[in-house]
């Protein structure tokens, strides 16, 4: 599999303290890939090394089969577009004035202005004075500006900060379809549901760490079903099978198996039948993608 | 790339931003400053008003010229602060190639006032009929010494501007720098030196004699400080290369 980008053991430090440690990231060629973690995870330093926006304090980057280096950032930057924190954007000048800034900066024909425009639905926004863009359309202005000149890669850093539910749909619509034209994608998030919805691929980071990096498909697999128990006594219940040495876990006035056999079940409810405790329901349930994020980073995420 | 290019697209992030306006603006007071001073009173005062004139300017730009750079500073760097551009710009262009473009943006406007404000004693010449022979090296003399201090100060002010989220910084360091070189005027030689702003009087040609009996004042010209104004290029020049390098090191 090819990949478009590749660390190894990329790793910052700010005054002694690791804030991305030792990353390994691969992510292939035509793939949304969800750079997952919660807010201070160490996501947007990743990507401003991967612009050269900040220096590594070691290990190594490959873009587009090249390792970057001072010397040819500018060059491998120019087949990729970014949008980092917040839209870049010049208030006083219309849509297009700020696009045109753009090609000549990118040394792209301002004829591509108007297909990056109509990509992002804005044509009919370009000759507005940018100050007065709503947030959702300075973001979309702003991931036309990186789509200029056809980039084979787009680093997007949480683009859907502060948008309406409506924008958030509108930017995630556009960022699934942009493999189709031959652009791979790597988009931060510090929410799962949005990543789940965007991606193909994940990594997810915490206190600077890759903690998972796999395709969404596998990182679903990890969501094992556990057995959840409603009866007529459930504490008693959850003492009785504990005590007959049956992985039991309480949570919420219920209590639940992990992921066990059939004959587990038909023995934990035979049990429980026989000490006169009547049993309600027992039911499978899929680990969501949250919960999987706490059971490998430990601890709640924003949702 | 390429400096032209990177120049070309700093044009183009200055439409609508009536750049031209504040040299315009500058000269416009300073003329309005040079013909109520200037205004000559007695005959005697068209005999020596070139001279009076190239001995006043320097004092009007030491007041008005480092607002007038934290003002042009600010508008042309603040679009970036504000628009949140630094780390796209870095993408697509070297770091030092942007603080160039910006720097030089801001220099031709510089000239262009520099330019004018050496005018002003011939447009006030004309205007009053003053008598006192016109010297060309006058001219030459106040232009390139306004030009080589703002160039200095241009450094310290596109600093504060790139580094400040905040653009009231930069502006009151301009209007205090504006206060601090009229003061300097009045401290002694050796502590004067140390004031940046106060350059623009120091570089001044022409001396003064206030005959307190008679109550005229008579203008003769000193040596200009040819040396004084090399070396001081020479320090805008290292100064330059210092704010460059600071603003080069900030990680955005």
């Amino acid at each position: 599999m090819n990949h478009m980008i590749t660390t190894n053991a990329l790793t910052k430090e700010y005054d002694h303290k690791k804030v991305v440690n030792a990353l390994d990231l691969r992510v292939p060629e035509g793939s949304v890939y969800g750079f997952l973690g919660p807010n201070g995870a160490g996501k947007s330093t990743t990507l401003k090394m991967l612009l050269g926006l900040v220096k590594p304090t070691g290990g190594q980057i490959h873009i587009l089969g090249k390792t970057l280096s001072p010397a040819n950032r500018l060059d491998i930057l120019q087949q990729t577009g970014s949008l980092i924190e917040a839209p870049a954007y010049y208030g006083h000048l219309s849509g297009k004035e700020n696009l045109q800034i753009i090609c000549k900066l990118k040394n792209v024909p301002e004829k591509e202005i108007l297909r990056v425009m109509h990509l992002v639905r804005m044509e009919k926004q370009m000759e507005k004075k940018v100050k007065n863009y709503s947030l959702g359309m300075k973001q979309r202005l702003a991931i036309a500006a990186a789509l200029l000149g056809n980039p084979r890669l787009l680093l997007l850093d949480e683009p859907t900060n502060g948008l309406d539910p409506a924008g958030i749909q509108e930017i995630r619509e556009l960022i699934c379809g942009l493999p189709e034209h031959g652009i791979t994608v790597l988009v931060s998030s510090h929410l799962l549901s949005e990543i789940d919805q965007m991606a193909t691929d994940v990594g997810i980071i915490d206190k600077g760490q890759l903690i998972f990096q796999d395709s969404l498909m596998i990182l679903h697999e990890h969501s094992r079903s556990r057995i959840l128990f409603r009866t007529s006594d459930n504490a008693a219940a959850f003492r009785l099978l504990n005590s007959s040495g049956m992985a039991v876990k309480w949570d919420n006035d219920s209590f639940y198996m992990d992921n066990v056999s059939d004959d587990k079940i038909m023995e934990a409810v035979r049990r429980c039948v026989e000490n006169q405790i009547g049993v309600f329901r027992v039911t499978e349930q899929q680990k969501s993608l949250e919960d999987i994020f706490l059971s490998l980073t430990g601890k709640q995420v924003s949702l | 790339m390429k400096m032209f290019t990177a120049l070309r697209a700093e044009q183009m992030k200055h439409r609508h931003r009536f750049l031209l306006f504040l040299p315009v603006a500058l000269l416009f007071f300073e003329l309005i400053w040079a013909m109520w001073s200037l205004d000559p009173k007695k005959p005697s005062d068209l005999t020596q008003g070139y001279m009076s004139a190239f001995y006043m300017l320097p004092i009007v730009n030491a007041l008005i010229y480092p607002t007038f750079l934290a003002v042009l500073t600010n508008r042309v760097c603040d679009m970036e602060i504000k628009g949140d551009t630094l780390k796209l710009l870095y993408t697509l262009e070297e770091k030092k190639t942007f603080y160039n473009c910006k720097y030089l943006m801001a220099l031709k406007y510089i000239a262009l006032a520099s330019v004018g404000t050496s005018l002003l004693p011939w447009i006030a010449g004309k205007f009053y009929g003053f008598t006192d022979p016109v010297q060309p090296h006058m001219f030459v003399q106040l232009s390139l010494a306004t030009f080589v201090v703002s160039a200095a100060l241009l450094s310290i002010q596109q600093l504060l501007s790139l580094l400040s989220s905040n653009q009231i910084l930069p502006l009151v360091v301009g209007l205090a720098g504006s206060f601090l070189s009229l003061f300097s005027m009045f401290f002694p030689p050796a502590a004067a030196r140390l004031i940046l702003w106060g350059y623009y009087g120091l570089f001044g040609f022409i001396g003064m004699n206030w005959d307190r009996a008679t109550r005229i004042s008579t203008y003769y010209e000193v040596d200009f400080n040819w040396t004084g104004l090399l070396l001081f290029a020479a320090f805008s020049i290292v100064l330059y290369f210092i704010c460059r390098t600071i603003v080069l090191r900030k990680e955005v």
